[in-house]
């Protein structure tokens, strides 16, 4: 086991708290989330491509960790946070199954159990007008189209380490996997995304 | 000079893109983002109290069947009669202030039972 994986797995002590102490935690989470809060809200939304859902998710994974883990070292805060939300997200595209699955049984067509994949069938949040379009960067887009196609593991793996900056042993411990997969998802993530941006993207 | 390599420089290009799209986000996610910190920073306050209770509860549910085992571990007291099913007169006599006495003297009294007399009298 890694040694990340298991600093953080016997760290199960939760600080004391006094008074001042709870009131110093609420101003550490309250600081925390607003620096995590935005670029946890982008990474959800580029996997459920719904920036409600998205929201809601990100407030859920707040919620869930203040009341489980708020009385945590502040430094397993964020790989913490992450694993929060990552299992919402999948909770959410389990769902997302289960109803499409509902709405074929009821006559919906093209909605096949091994083919369907939620993120491609959702909606785009970011319907603009063609003059937005025409303005917007297409670059992040043909990113996020090509992070979108990624495996959910590889996925992760490559918004965590990338996007938000996590470390390889962090990555882990919001994945719930070792280091060494983390490192294998994240190389086969940019080879896919190298070949699908090409070169000079 | 080490020049990035390609994984790197794509790397960095996402990051920026990244962050460049963080920083576009709109006022209303932004609010309601701010919104829901805050209502989740609240709840500390909630999840605090309901700890308290939380551990108070069981506390005092094992300490109430740790007594209950304690009771029925121990079983009745012997007194070398047999008590029968207790009832309401029984209590009473418990409550009573001269009980005290006559508890003092429950050898006697059983003894007395036993042999079937009567405080002062004859027997049968």
């Amino acid at each position: 086991m890694n040694n990340g994986i298991a600093a953080f797995a016997v760290s199960c002590t939760r600080e004391p708290t006094t008074g001042a102490g709870t009131l110093q935690r609420e101003r550490q989470l309250n600081r925390f989330l607003a620096e995590i809060e935005r670029r946890a809200l982008r990474i959800a939304e580029i996997a459920v491509r719904d920036r409600d859902e998205a929201l809601d998710l990100v407030q859920d994974a707040m919620i869930k960790l203040v009341r489980s883990y708020g009385d945590r070292p502040h430094e397993e805060w964020t790989p913490l946070f992450y694993r929060i939300l990552q299992n919402g997200i999948r909770d959410w595209h389990r769902r997302q199954k289960v109803r499409n699955r509902v709405m074929a049984w009821f006559g919906r067509p093209g909605a096949r159990d091994e083919d369907y994949d939620a993120v491609a069938q959702a909606p785009d949040p970011l319907a603009r007008t063609p003059e937005d379009e025409l303005q917007a960067d297409q670059a992040m887009q043909r990113l996020e189209a090509a992070v979108r196609t990624l495996p959910r593991r590889q996925r992760e793996a490559f918004m965590l380490r990338t996007f938000e900056g996590l470390d390889v042993a962090g990555t882990a411990v919001a994945m719930g996997c070792s280091e060494g997969s983390v490192k294998t998802h994240c190389s086969r993530a940019m080879h896919t995304l190298r070949e699908k941006l090409g070169d000079h993207w | 000079m080490n020049t990035p390599t390609k994984r790197e420089g794509l790397e960095e290009r996402a990051k920026q893109l990244f962050d460049g799209s963080v920083d576009d986000l709109d006022a209303a996610a932004l609010s309601r983002l701010n919104r829901d910190r805050h209502a989740a920073v609240e709840a500390l306050q909630g999840s605090r109290s309901a700890v308290r209770w939380s551990l108070w509860v069981p506390a005092s549910g094992i300490a109430a069947a740790a007594i209950v085992m304690a009771l029925v571990m121990r079983g009745p007291v012997d007194v070398g009669v047999d008590a029968g099913p207790m009832t309401a007169s029984d209590f009473d006599i418990l409550i009573d202030d001269e009980s005290f006495e006559m508890l003092e003297e429950l050898e006697f009294y059983s003894w007395l039972d036993a042999a079937g007399l009567e405080p002062g009298g004859n027997v049968g």
